[in-house]
């Protein structure tokens, strides 16, 4: 299985210990990026289900620093225990609860006591997990400990139990951990010598407002607490009472609670100061890495750096997505924000520049599905296996389906994006032709009070390596103010079609002109050929044959077949039941396959009919909804994605509803092959002409089946065969040549070990014997025989100095 | 990451004409000069009916007009005292091919020849019974004879020094208006009539009827020779046609892009550089409808045109491409001159770069010096030096400024101030991307709004903007009635706006009867 458009932000990722990667959770797998270069190295595969957290061993001397092993969970209840360098699975430590988050203490704090010849302690992960009970039940969640020196949880200790899963955050040395929990954190200590049987020391913080996200100071007993409002509460001296272990501070008891400024009731603080700053919820806190400064970020995507003793603040604005994670690096020149739309910014520290960014594809927008006829689905190009993602910042992403990986981005409307604003612009439509040279883009501007409203056309121009694309033509209102259903290009040609609901369509062709002055530079342009109606109806979507003699447009519930170039009305097909949602013409066959459903209401009949160009009626049907179609190039095949569910109850029960994707042959009623999937509102489908050298098992034919979620995560199918795609990635090489920090301005220090000391000045030793011999006065010498058995010792010494 | 975008205007569609060719910056760079455009005498009251060139350095030009004859200094334009020996309306002038007679046709149907130089009158040929329209000497080297044409339709070949004809040339059966003599050969010419045909005369032939006969189809005003030989181009109606001769009298193309009748022709270069190879033939055609147009006959397009505000009767060329001359009906001159380049490029060549050499002796710059801080600010980079650009800076205008700050009611008002309607509705189009225009328009103060609705009266009519300003104007009214109200200053506005409105409700029904006129017409034309 050909699987991508992973999310690389669904839990924070992890730092090697040389800095020189980042292991990202991405669905299933670990992901490995090189950070220098920010493309993907390796990939740890073993997971059966998402991976939730991942835990780097931290090097506790600098020899151990090129050591690249790592702790992994995951929802199908397993630990891993990999080499990420190789990549290689060391371990799997099965538990059969789903994990949530996990946290390994004991590696923060063995950092200390590294001497070595001490039995290695048992190692305990404190995870939060999911027992997953019977249908029906609600499921239970609880924080569990774990031996992984012993593969087993050890049995009766139970930290918490929730009823959400619950994210696990632990101090930067290991001491303590600690969730949040509605309107209070809870927070244990972990002692010093962990092992199966020890009590916890627990401390609860008490809040008004439900908590969000929570962070530990690396070498204080300080607590900072972000809510929903967007304040930051900082407790100092947490604990006290509960965790210190002298007697002394009984006398604390009696002092007056005036003097814990801030604190609520019987909690165990100092004081708690409260910053307001963030207009709404605070999603991540981290305290650098000495203390002084706290990060905070939220949903404006603004990240604040706070100085701890003062309070004030620097900011590091206009990221232009809501942070969700802040990771530091061994390395203290280089940290990582991951953002909501699927990116993580390498930023360069103390400077807080953004080095480069990994970015995945981008997600949905959480508001889109608001609006009512923006269509938001992906486009694909088939011949260069690329998608086009209109993306929330006034963006499209090309991805590329085989390299699982962004191509590009380009900026479609000058504008810039605030997370959290109110949506008034969009990017609804986006079309590639079939040979991608072109790109065309809808973009809408939402009227206030009815005034200023804007559809504007754009069409790109695309240079050859999908790089470069140049704005080519900018039309606005292409079809007075009523909006763009759909843009088809002729696969022949330079010519498009735009189709509208305010009942007409035009087509337009690409002119090119030479300029008075150069004539070598060619002017092109796109211009409207012609423009015709049926009926005024509506017109929902348009397709031309594929050889580009017909433009079929489906106006409301009929098919009007047009001739493109002199703009004639050939023939009127069809009479479905609703309107038409979908039109498409199978390969190089006489076939045309349209979708009809009325989107919103209860009570429809959706349909799927295939009609024969050469009698003109239809050859048969079936009563499906269909959300996508696609047809092969070269045969009478095509795929279409039905959902069982029709649009209008789409509720939470219907999670484990079953879509499917019916292949079909355009001559045949009978499916060919069924897929069943998940997630299909929003979804799209597409045949995809393979590229060999990245792709294997697709035999006889070149095109693959590509299939993309409503979460934009898509998978690659053999439409022909059982034979699974397989995929040979060429990962680039980590580039190792790339130093930072101290050793980019000095080099390498030299290793130094405490055994290498004493040895240290191999020519000493025979200096010191030669003087010890000879040292004294004359008379005092020993007898020759004597001195020279010294003088040869010494000789053999040195010598032996020299070898080792 | 995230950037700054300036507020844009929408784009307007772009044509070609807002970049001019080279060719039209050539055909504008004929400007009227400075120092004669106040002198009165480049005006006359009656039409001028024919401009000549002498072919020879400096290239003096004549005009004639009523019943006189005006002779033009080549060299400062201005006007030579005038020759007005004439019994009638003088109609057609011709310099002799060494630039130093001149012959004229009058009315009465006589062809007078005078020196140019001293004006004296040397001849009088008569012998056409009506007005001669024609006269045109040998272009070529023959300085002994001379072709007239006449409104007799006949075409006199004369003898100039004998005062006789040597042929009387029949065949035309109307006015013979126009005339050409062939550029290569003394005894070949060209006469146009309004019997529609143009004939071609060999002096050489005796038996006097033309050699070839071409059918114009309209009156021909207008018949020139082309510099080959082989090639003649008539006027006639609103079209000018070019004919093969050598290739049997053949017509190679036919321009219509005048919209009047065509008047005149004459011969135009384009000068492109320097060097005999740079200069390209283009023909010059003067219509009524005022327009001057130049077409390449090479590529059979016209590469440019002029509007004048009269119709225009008469042009002319200097052959060095310096001076171009129209007349019109109402007797103006239209002369345009280009400025002489070879003055400039003395200059250019007078002029040495110097190499300044630093003097071993000179003082180390020192932080007290101003100068020190001035350091390299000069140096030109060398060649292999890699370039880093500054980046440019973003130019931001005030409403940029304002907008980015969310200070959108002052952003709205320093738009308004600024007076162009292109950035006031870009602006407006931008708050109403950030859902502010309506908060905008009712927090604005009655001075503001004074400014606010006085943009309204002026664009909220205009087709470009009238999709969201009529819009804004409603709501506008409808936000601030109160305000309006108590107002006499905006009262007023919204009175000018009523007004406009109206005007604007009326031309657009007028416009929809039109088109109501118009739709069948096309419909049945769609349908033939």
């Amino acid at each position: 299985m050909f699987t991508g458009g992973k999310s690389f932000v669904s839990s924070p990722p992890a730092f090697s210990n040389d800095a020189k990667r980042l292991l990202v959770c991405t669905g299933n797998t670990v992901s490995v990026f090189s950070t220098s270069t920010g493309l993907q190295t390796c990939e740890l595969e073993g997971h059966e289900a998402q991976v939730t957290s991942v835990i780097v061993v931290p090097a506790t001397n600098p020899a151990s620093k090129v050591l690249c092993y790592c702790w992994t969970s995951s929802l199908d209840g397993k630990i891993n225990y990999w080499d990420f360098a190789a990549p290689e699975l060391m371990r799997t430590i099965d538990i059969r609860f789903r994990i949530h988050s996990m946290v390994i203490p004991s590696l923060l704090c063995q950092r200390t006591d590294s001497t070595g010849k001490l039995p290695v302690p048992d190692l305990y992960a404190y995870i939060s997990t999911e027992d997953m009970k019977q249908e029906g039940k609600p499921s239970s969640f609880a924080i569990q400990k774990c031996n992984l020196t012993k593969s087993r949880l050890v049995c009766g200790v139970t930290l918490a139990e929730t009823r959400k899963p619950r994210y696990v955050t632990i101090s930067p040395s290991g001491k303590y951990i600690g969730t949040c929990e509605k309107r209070k954190l809870r927070i244990w200590e972990i002692p010093a010598k962990d092992s199966e049987h020890v009590g916890y020391k627990k401390v609860s913080l008490h809040h008004t407002r439900p908590i969000t996200t929570m962070a530990f100071h690396p070498n204080e007993r300080v607590v900072a607490a972000g809510d929903v409002t967007g304040r930051i509460l900082l407790w100092r001296g947490v604990g006290r009472e509960t965790f210190s272990n002298s007697k002394s501070s009984n006398g604390r008891m009696n002092m007056d609670r005036e003097d814990m400024p801030g604190v609520r009731d019987t909690d165990d603080a100092d004081s708690c100061t409260t910053w307001h700053w963030h207009s709404s919820e605070v999603n991540m806190l981290f305290f650098s890495s000495d203390g002084a400064y706290l990060y905070s970020g939220g949903k404006e995507g603004v990240l604040v750096v706070w100085q701890l003793d003062t309070g004030k603040k620097k900011f590091l604005p206009r990221i232009g997505s809501p942070l969700l994670y802040f990771i530091n690096s061994p390395d203290p020149t280089l940290s990582s924000i991951s953002c909501a739309d699927n990116q993580i910014q390498l930023l360069r520290m103390p400077s807080m520049e953004i080095l480069r960014s990994i970015s995945g594809i981008k997600l949905l927008c959480s508001h889109m599905d608001m609006y009512e006829g923006f269509g938001s689905a992906v486009v694909f190009n088939p011949t260069a296996g690329l998608i086009a993602v209109p993306a929330e910042n006034y963006r499209v992403q090309l991805y590329s389906l085989f390299d699982d990986r962004e191509i590009s981005q380009v900026q479609i409307c000058e504008r810039n994006h605030q997370p959290g604003d109110e949506i008034t612009v969009k990017v609804n439509l986006v079309a590639l032709s079939r040979d991608g040279s072109t790109m065309c883009t809808v973009e809408t501007r939402l009227p206030e009070e009815g005034i200023g409203s804007l559809v504007t056309l754009k069409f790109w121009a695309c240079g050859s390596q999908k790089k470069q694309i140049s704005l080519s033509t900018v039309i606005y209102e292409p079809h007075r103010d009523a909006e763009i259903s759909c843009i088809a290009f002729r696969p022949t040609g330079n010519m498009a079609v735009s189709s509208s609901h305010g009942g007409d369509f035009k087509v337009w062709v690409h002119r090119h002109e030479l300029t008075p002055k150069d004539e070598t530079v060619q002017r092109s342009g796109w211009t409207c050929h012609a423009v015709g109606s049926y009926k005024k109806k509506p017109m929902s979507t348009a397709a031309f044959s594929s050889d580009g003699s017909v433009l079929a447009v489906a106006a409301d519930k009929v098919i009007t077949l047009w001739d493109p170039d002199r703009n004639t009305l050939l023939a009127v097909i069809g009479d479905s039941l609703e309107p038409i949602t979908n039109l498409t013409f199978v390969g190089k066959s006489e076939y045309l396959v349209s979708a009809s459903a009325s989107r919103g209401s209860k009570i429809s009949n959706p349909q799927l009919t295939v009609w024969s160009m050469s009698k003109l009626c239809a050859a048969w049907s079936y009563r499906l909804d269909i959300e996508a179609i696609t047809c092969s190039m070269d045969d009478c095949t095509f795929a279409v994605l039905a959902r069982s569910k029709p649009n209008g109850s789409a509720d939470k029960s219907s999670k484990h509803a079953e879509d499917v994707i019916l292949l079909f042959n355009a001559e045949k009623a009978v499916p060919l092959s069924v897929w069943f999937v998940s997630e299909a509102q929003g979804g799209g489908l597409s045949f995809v002409s393979s590229d060999e050298d990245k792709v294997s098992g697709t035999l006889g034919t070149d095109e693959v089946l590509a299939y993309i979620n409503g979460a934009r995560e898509y998978v690659l199918l053999n439409p022909h065969s059982e034979q699974d795609i397989s995929r040979q990635r060429d990962f680039t090489n980590l580039d190792e040549t790339d130093t930072h920090g101290y050793a980019s301005v000095y080099g390498e220090l030299p290793e130094f070990s405490l055994k290498a000391d004493q040895t240290a000045f191999p020519s000493m030793p025979s200096g010191k014997t030669w003087k010890g011999i000879f040292s004294g006065p004359s008379h005092a010498l020993p007898p020759l025989p004597k001195l020279c058995s010294d003088f040869l010792e010494s000789l053999l010494e040195r010598r032996s100095g020299v070898v080792e | 990451m995230a950037e700054a975008f300036p507020v844009k205007p929408k784009l307007r569609p772009t044509s070609s004409k807002l970049t001019p060719t080279p060719e039209a910056k050539y055909w504008r760079s004929f400007k009227i000069p400075k120092d004669i455009e106040t002198t009165p005498s480049k005006s006359f009251t009656f039409p001028i009916n024919s401009i000549a060139f002498s072919p020879l350095a400096p290239h003096d030009f004549v005009a004639t007009h009523s019943a006189s004859v005006s002779i033009f200094s080549g060299k400062t334009l201005e006007p030579k005292p005038t020759i007005s020996s004439f019994s009638d309306t003088a109609a057609a002038v011709s310099f002799r091919c060494d630039g130093k007679l001149l012959a004229a046709g009058d009315l009465t149907g006589t062809v007078h020849v005078f020196d140019a130089k001293s004006r004296s009158h040397l001849r009088r040929l008569k012998g056409h019974a009506a007005a001669v329209r024609s006269v045109s000497y040998p272009r070529a080297a023959d300085k002994l004879h001379l072709f007239s044409g006449g409104d007799d339709s006949v075409v006199k070949y004369w003898d100039v020094t004998t005062e006789k004809c040597v042929f009387n040339l029949l065949g035309h059966k109307d006015y013979v208006r126009c005339g050409d003599a062939s550029p290569i050969s003394d005894e070949m010419f060209v006469s146009g009539s309004y019997d529609h045909r143009v004939r071609v005369w060999d002096v050489r032939v005796s038996n006097a009827s033309s050699v070839m006969e071409l059918n114009h189809e309209k009156p021909v005003e207008s018949v020139l020779y082309l510099p080959s030989g082989g090639l003649i181009a008539t006027a006639g109606g609103n079209f000018v046609k070019i004919w093969d001769v050598i290739g049997g009298g053949k017509l190679l193309y036919s321009m219509e892009s005048h919209i009047k009748t065509v008047t005149a022709l004459c011969m135009g270069k384009v000068a492109r550089g320097s060097g005999e190879e740079a200069e390209e033939n283009r023909i010059l055609s003067v219509a009524l409808d005022g327009y001057m147009k130049v077409f390449d006959y090479a590529k059979l397009k016209i590469t440019h045109s002029m509007r004048f505000p009269e119709p225009l009767l008469s042009v002319g060329f200097s052959p060095d491409c310096s001076t171009r001359v129209i007349g019109t009906s109402k007797g103006n001159l239209y002369i345009g001159r280009r400025k002489a380049k070879v003055e400039s490029e003395e200059v250019v060549g007078g002029f040495q770069w110097k190499i300044v050499e630093d003097d071993p002796g000179r003082k180390v710059l020192r932080p007290s010096y101003f100068r020190y801080f001035q350091r390299g600010q000069n140096l030109k980079p060398s060649e292999g030096d890699y370039l880093i650009k500054r980046p440019k800076k973003l130019k931001m205008a005030e409403f940029d400024k304002l907008l980015k700050k969310f200070r959108h009611r002052e952003a709205l008002v320093a738009a308004l101030n600024r007076r162009n309607p292109e950035s006031v509705v870009a602006v407006m189009e931008e708050l109403v991307a950030r859902k502010k225009l309506m908060k905008c328009v009712s927090n604005l103060d009655t001075e503001e709004l004074a400014l606010l609705l006085a943009f309204l009266q002026k664009y909220s009519t205009m087709p470009r903007y009238a999709g969201l300003l009529t819009r804004l104007a409603n709501k506008v009214v409808e936000l601030r009635a109160e305000d309006i109200k108590s107002s006499d200053q905006l009262r007023s506005y919204i009175r000018n706006l009523k007004r406009d409105v109206e005007e604007e409700i009326r031309i657009q029904q007028s416009l929809l009867e039109i088109q109501g006129i118009i739709s069948p017409m096309l419909r049945i034309a769609a349908r033939s």
